[in-house]
């Protein structure tokens, strides 16, 4: 696999939460504003980069691996639990209203499996430079993954965007246009499980009709 | 003999891992402890700055002496406001938490006058987890001077932050007379 | 104790731990149509729960807060969840290989359920004395039950029904968990 290859992957083809659908405990969680999101993308990257990079960096090191192997799993969990506090502590100095909103689920991002699973799946065995670009492709992906989900509950939601702080994007006149409300189920539990659903099944549908496409350009070129 | 030699090895090997473990405890431990004297003044600054806010929503703090008596009892700390002239009691600020039934643990600034009277109040922090989104209100429930609770009005379809709301304005309305009556000049 | 009842209630379906905290989606998602799985792995995340809580709860308490290492609490919770797995594994293999064999990998993987961490942590930042902190885990852990258990036999029904190819799946039973959400979220106004 081509560097190029490596970091992408995260993007699209093996995205986190779409393809793989880990993280989904935060996600449906923090979805409910851009900011939120965007926010919670943010430690998820400091800690997946890092913890690949340590991860990966650790193991590379013969003599270091062999002691670590029989308890690796535990040594990643203090791993990313150290980094995971760290993060905490950062936003609670200086992202106040983004630790208020994103509340229990920064201690969370230490359950997230994608972390755990980057951790034993790839950095366990590859280069650190492979490694933390994969930690770049995945948490990027899990953003991107985030962000769209974020987007497509708020604007149906509150009929605005957040973009960061007051920094935001109001559309609600196109609800004026329509003549409708914004529809609130969108930023509640319900409302979660619906979008979630919803661009799921959506994304499996583009997914099938790829694969049909593909299949029959291949009987075609059989002919 | 066989066996013996068996154990001397997984018990090594058990105390190696151990010993990993306890290394990296170690190691994580101090990281943590430096990150926490680097940020921990500024995380204490923002929980202040919060509480300070809800105050001069109501009052100019320049106007006054101001102190904080820290109290972590019944009320968790209270901001006095004496008078510049003669150090008596102008208004009292109570930094307190209630959470009712309703196990949302809500931290309010609650605003008194020297007459008794509500002068304001605020939410300072609540302790709702992401996804539920608590509506903080612009009502004023009904209470106008703080002994007298009867006309407490919660509001339908947020009753459960009402009730934390409700036990904090009855925590300060137990302890009101005796602070402005001189429990607190010491 | 009309607290202790409104707590209790509040945990099991006004503040379910899945339908309304999005915690522990991950089994919930996994969750097999066979009954005694759902409810096997449900008891053991239960008990996983309990203990867990209990723990934190008195480590937090009269060691974290005594040394003011309150930040260590991500690291140190984890840790004793870990272990506790750990043992849990070792002794239900010995116990029962049966049970093991059928929960395979879903014993390790309590590790990461973040239902289990993130009680854990709510115990603190709600406040809850000895109690409160009891009987809100043990509600929280009843609750994941029975959604697991509701679900786990909506998701038999809905294997057999004719499902849009796109919905197959987990969009279909995000969905199912979309109304299930509005029920039990109609439920808060009762308190």
């Amino acid at each position: 696999m081509t560097k190029k290859e490596n970091l992408l992957k995260g993007f699209v083809k093996e995205n986190p939460l779409f393809v793989s659908v880990l993280g989904m405990c935060p996600s449906l969680a923090v979805t409910t504003s851009l900011e939120n999101a965007i926010g919670m993308g943010i430690g998820v990257f400091f800690v997946l980069v890092l913890s690949n990079l340590l991860i990966s960096l650790i193991m590379s090191n013969p003599k270091l691996a062999a002691l670590v192997k029989p308890v690796r799993i535990p040594v990643y969990i203090v791993v990313i639990a150290t980094l995971v506090t760290i993060v905490e502590m950062v936003m609670h100095a200086y992202l106040y209203d983004l630790y208020k909103s994103l509340g229990v689920f920064i201690p969370l991002i230490v359950v997230n499996c994608i972390i755990l699973g980057r951790a034993e799946a790839f950095a366990s065995s590859n280069k650190p430079i492979d490694a933390t670009l994969d930690g770049v492709g995945m948490a990027l992906g899990f953003t991107g993954a985030l962000v769209i989900i974020s987007i497509f509950r708020e604007f149906l939601g509150a009929g605005s965007i957040t973009v960061w702080g007051d920094l935001s994007l109001n559309l609600g006149f196109i609800f004026d246009f329509l003549g409708i409300e914004p529809i609130a189920m969108f930023v509640q539990p319900v409302g979660a499980f619906l979008s979630f659903g919803l661009i799921l099944a959506a994304l499996t549908a583009i997914g099938n009709k790829r694969i049909e496409k593909a299949a029959l350009n291949g009987v075609k070129a059989n002919g | 003999m066989h066996i013996q030699l068996g154990e001397v090895i997984n018990m090594n090997n058990g105390l190696k891992s151990g010993l990993v473990l306890l290394v990296l405890g170690i190691i994580c431990g101090t990281l943590l402890a430096v990150v926490n004297s680097l940020t921990a003044l500024d995380i204490q600054k923002n929980e202040e700055a919060a509480q300070f806010a809800a105050l001069e929503e109501f009052y100019n703090i320049d106007d006054y002496d101001l102190s904080v008596v820290e109290v972590n009892d019944d009320v968790d700390s209270i901001f006095v406001l004496r008078s510049k002239t003669d150090n008596s009691i102008e208004a009292l600020g109570y930094l307190v938490s209630g959470k009712g039934y309703s196990d949302v643990l809500l931290q309010m600034m609650i605003l008194i006058e020297k007459d008794f009277t509500v002068k304001g109040y605020s939410v300072v922090s609540h302790s709702e987890s992401t996804g539920f989104g608590v509506d903080i209100l612009e009502n004023d429930f009904g209470v106008s001077i703080i002994t007298d609770l009867s006309g407490f009005d919660s509001v339908a379809g947020v009753t459960r932050t009402s009730e934390g709301i409700q036990e904090c304005f009855y925590i300060v309305s137990q302890r009101v007379t005796g602070d402005f009556g001189g429990d607190l000049d010491d | 104790m009309d607290n202790i009842i409104a707590l209790a209630f509040t945990a099991f379906i006004a503040e379910n731990i899945i339908l309304s905290q999005f915690l522990g989606i991950c089994p919930f998602l996994g969750v097999s149509t066979k009954r005694s799985n759902a409810l096997g792995m449900g008891f053991a995340v239960l008990f996983v729960m309990l203990i867990s809580s209990m723990l934190t709860w008195v480590l937090y308490k009269y060691i974290l807060e005594a040394l003011s290492i309150e930040y260590m609490r991500t690291i140190v919770f984890i840790i004793v969840i870990a272990s506790l797995v750990q043992m849990v594994e070792i002794f239900i293999k010995k116990v029962s290989p049966g049970l093991y064999k059928a929960l395979g990998i879903y014993l390790p993987l309590i590790t990461t359920n973040c239902a289990v961490l993130g009680v854990a942590i709510l115990n603190i930042s709600k406040e809850h004395n000895f109690l409160e902190m009891i009987v809100y885990t043990t509600f929280i852990g009843l609750g994941f039950i029975f959604v697991m258990y509701i679900f786990s036999m909506l998701r038999e029904k809905i294997d057999k029904a004719p499902v849009p190819k796109a919905f197959r799946g987990i969009p279909i039973a995000l969905i199912v968990a979309a109304i299930l959400a509005i029920i039990f979220s109609r439920f808060g106004g009762i308190i």
